[in-house]
């Protein structure tokens, strides 16, 4: 026998997973793409939720802020219209206690830092005090006379007769802190008043207020005391860290979850169906190979019973005829009997093969030369319509461990598929080689022929199932025969033959000695 | 069985069955059982030098085993068919597949029986057959010779035959053709020596066709 080129030894599970792997890395690519897409957009409605409540509640802070230095302002108003018609000056003169009623208002209104006066005669100090005197008189409305950024504080004057009044402002304390509405430090808040193009911060925030901001929010208003046009400007950014950054990582981890489990169920679902449509199959294919021992098997009782009949049946018209021609009737009669054994022994060969003694456990002890040969007569036939007679080489008894009935099916769909193989070659050259032998503590069953053989990418794919060369082959031939082969602890490999052709080896479990009666 | 059968059997012209099986037991036991009936049998256990060898001039009719080693009965079938083999062929088989019966009675097969086969049903099978290819042969050979014989008329005479075919008198033919009655009569006489018939009967039934067919 030629030289055998291995090609493989391990079956099937290696191309399985490549060929899974390739399938299944776009179809888990469109989950992640679907996870990314749906909590993006759970985010993003959160950040505007999140956004649109921040905007309210600025809006609402702002305001509050802008009516609370609006009535400090108009209150200033009224506390110079109140001063000029009241003229206290007039009572400081008397030397009443009337003399201290500016210090008294600083008392009642905190931002009032000084009240100065100047009488009917006098003149301000200040010429900038006498400009706005002048410019007071003509507006009969109060005035802001001067400004002193640096200390947040301002001088509103009114003119009056016969005593003009000034009062110095504190901007700083214009709302008592108690109620200012966005206490210092929270939200992030900055607000200052504008006037001429300098301003005096109320609330600070340090740092660069464009920083790390997911959005900023300004509010800009007139305080509502034409005397003192300051403009109010509250600005608030929103930070990164602001967001329910928590809240958007759960809806996030919930949705991964969920989907998760959608691909999961959808993937075990898929797995059944298909498990469930390989055992299906598998049953046919087990169908399949039992239609075709049928077949086998109907011939083979067929021409015995065929020719039992004949000789029989013309025995009985000899024997009826007259002169009688007894010597032929005899010797029909003896033919038939002899056919009549030989359908006997066909099955008696079927109970052997079928009926094995210990078949009812799977893992009995097998006569496995035997078996060989019970196959090989079975499918005599077979080798007789491709005119090619099968070689045994089984020196000796050959125990295994293993399960009669599989071992049956095994040996019949290598020797069919030799069959098939070599019906692709010319007559003549067709050969094909049986051997059982033990190797050591196992045991092989080798089946070769000198066919087409396969390809290494055939090779590669031998066993998997509903891959067929063969048209119309189902493919479950081998991958059949490779299940249960591995069910009994034993293993299928295909090897390349040189020149030419396939050698099918099927290594078992050698049966320990005497095991089998 | 009847006389006929055993006349058949004892000429050398005699009807010879064709039995193709590639098992020998078989082979030798149906050859058993139709030489009974006085049937001539030549068993053949190679299909392809049963298809080589046989006479396929002799009558009779063939027995096809479906299942042979090297071709199938089907595939023989369809060859000898194909061949212009007249004999009928009847198909034997083991195990029959509605699948195969129709295959082979689309393939020009007489019978399809099942083995094992009951030997009334093979042996009137094969009767039935034989006869019919018999007769068709008989035909055969009558429509020949009709034919050889039509071909030694003159273009007048073979006028006058498709005018008498036609029902006409020897007054009507005369008309019809610008003769003479006489003068027809004495085609008439040529005709009825040259086809070899003796009445106006067997002269329509033989040659009718032949008549109103050939254009004149």
């Amino acid at each position: 026998m030629p030289r055998i080129v291995r090609l493989r030894c391990a079956p099937a599970p290696v191309a399985h997973g490549t060929i899974v792997h390739m399938i299944a890395w776009p179809r888990h690519l469109g989950w992640w793409l679907a996870w990314a897409l749906l909590s993006a957009l759970a985010c993003a409605s959160l950040a505007r939720n999140e956004m649109g409540q921040a905007r309210d509640l600025f809006e609402t802070d702002a305001r509050i802020a802008h009516r609370l230095l609006s009535q400090s302002a108009v209150q200033h108003d009224a506390v110079l219209a109140t001063l000029v018609l009241v003229q206290p000056g007039a009572a400081d003169a008397l030397g009443s206690d009337a003399a201290t009623a500016p210090e008294r208002l600083s008392a009642i209104y905190p931002q009032i830092r000084q009240v100065a006066r100047r009488d009917g005669d006098t003149l301000w100090a200040d010429p900038r005090d006498q400009a706005a005197e002048i410019l007071s008189r003509a507006t009969r409305r109060p005035v802001i006379a001067q400004f002193d950024w640096a200390q947040g504080r301002y001088r509103l004057l009114q003119a009056g007769l016969p005593s003009s009044f000034a009062i110095t402002l504190d901007m700083r304390q214009l709302v008592p802190a108690t109620t200012w509405p966005t206490p210092a430090g929270t939200h992030l808040a900055s607000a200052w008043l504008e006037l001429g193009g300098q301003r005096l911060v109320l609330q600070g925030v340090s740092g660069d207020p464009t920083s790390g901001c997911a959005r900023a929010m300004e509010f800009r208003k007139h305080l509502a005391a034409p005397s003192q046009p300051f403009e109010l400007v509250v600005q608030r950014r929103l930070a990164w860290a602001q967001l329910p950054l928590a809240l958007m990582l759960g809806i996030s981890l919930v949705l991964g979850l969920v989907l998760w489990a959608l691909a999961f169920g959808l993937r075990q679902r898929q797995e059944r169906a298909r498990a469930e449509e390989l055992l299906r199959l598998g049953q046919l294919g087990r169908l399949n190979t039992m239609g075709e021992l049928a077949a086998g098997m109907a011939h083979e009782l067929n021409q015995p019973l065929t020719a039992v009949m004949a000789n029989t049946q013309a025995a009985l018209r000899l024997l009826k005829d007259d002169p009688v021609d007894l010597p032929t009737a005899t010797r029909a009669m003896d033919h038939a009997s002899v056919q009549a054994r030989r359908a006997a022994d066909v099955i008696a060969r079927l109970r052997r093969l079928l009926e094995r003694p210990g078949t009812s456990t799977p893992n009995a002890s097998v006569r496995l030369d035997d078996l060989a040969r019970d196959v090989l007569h079975l499918l005599e036939p077979e080798f007789r319509a491709i005119q090619c007679q099968p070689r045994l080489d089984a020196p000796q008894a050959v125990n295994v461990t293993g399960d009669a009935v599989a071992l049956s099916q095994i040996a019949h769909n290598l020797l069919m598929n030799a069959v098939h193989a070599l019906a692709q070659v010319p007559a003549p050259e067709r050969q094909l080689w049986v051997r059982v032998a033990t190797e050591g503590t196992t045991v092989v069953l080798e089946v070769s022929d000198n066919g087409p053989g396969f390809t290494p990418e055939v090779a590669q794919r031998l066993f998997e199932p509903f891959f067929s060369t063969r048209p119309g082959g189902l493919g479950l031939g081998l991958s059949l025969c490779e299940s249960l082969a591995r069910g009994m602890g034993g293993e299928l490999q295909a090897d390349a033959r040189a020149p030419r052709g396939a050698c099918l080896r099927l290594t078992l479990r050698r049966a320990p000695e005497g095991a089998w009666a | 069985m009847s006389g006929e059968d055993r006349v058949l059997g004892a000429d050398e012209q005699s009807p010879v069955i064709h039995l193709v099986d590639d098992d020998a037991a078989v082979r030798e036991a149906l050859s058993l059982l139709i030489g009974t009936v006085g049937l001539r049998v030549r068993a053949w256990g190679d299909p392809q030098a049963f298809m080589q060898d046989f006479d396929r001039q002799a009558v009779g009719a063939v027995v096809l085993d479906v299942r042979m080693p090297g071709i199938s009965g089907l595939t023989v079938l369809e060859q000898l068919v194909a061949q212009g083999v007249d004999q009928p062929i009847v198909m034997l088989t083991g195990h029959g597949t509605v699948d195969m019966c129709r295959r082979a009675f689309k393939g020009g097969a007489a019978e399809f029986l099942e083995k094992p086969v009951d030997d009334e049903l093979l042996i009137e099978t094969l009767q039935t057959a034989v006869n019919r290819h018999v007769q068709s042969r008989q035909r055969l050979q009558a429509d020949q010779q009709s034919t050889a014989r039509y071909a030694r008329l003159s273009e007048r005479e073979r006028e006058v035959l498709a005018l008498i075919v036609q029902g006409l008198t020897n007054k009507e033919i005369g008309r019809h053709l610008g003769l003479s009655p006489r003068t027809v009569e004495t085609h008439r006489a040529h005709l009825f020596e040259k086809l070899q018939v003796d009445s106006l009967a067997q002269l329509i039934r033989r040659f009718g066709s032949l008549a109103t067919d050939t254009p004149s």
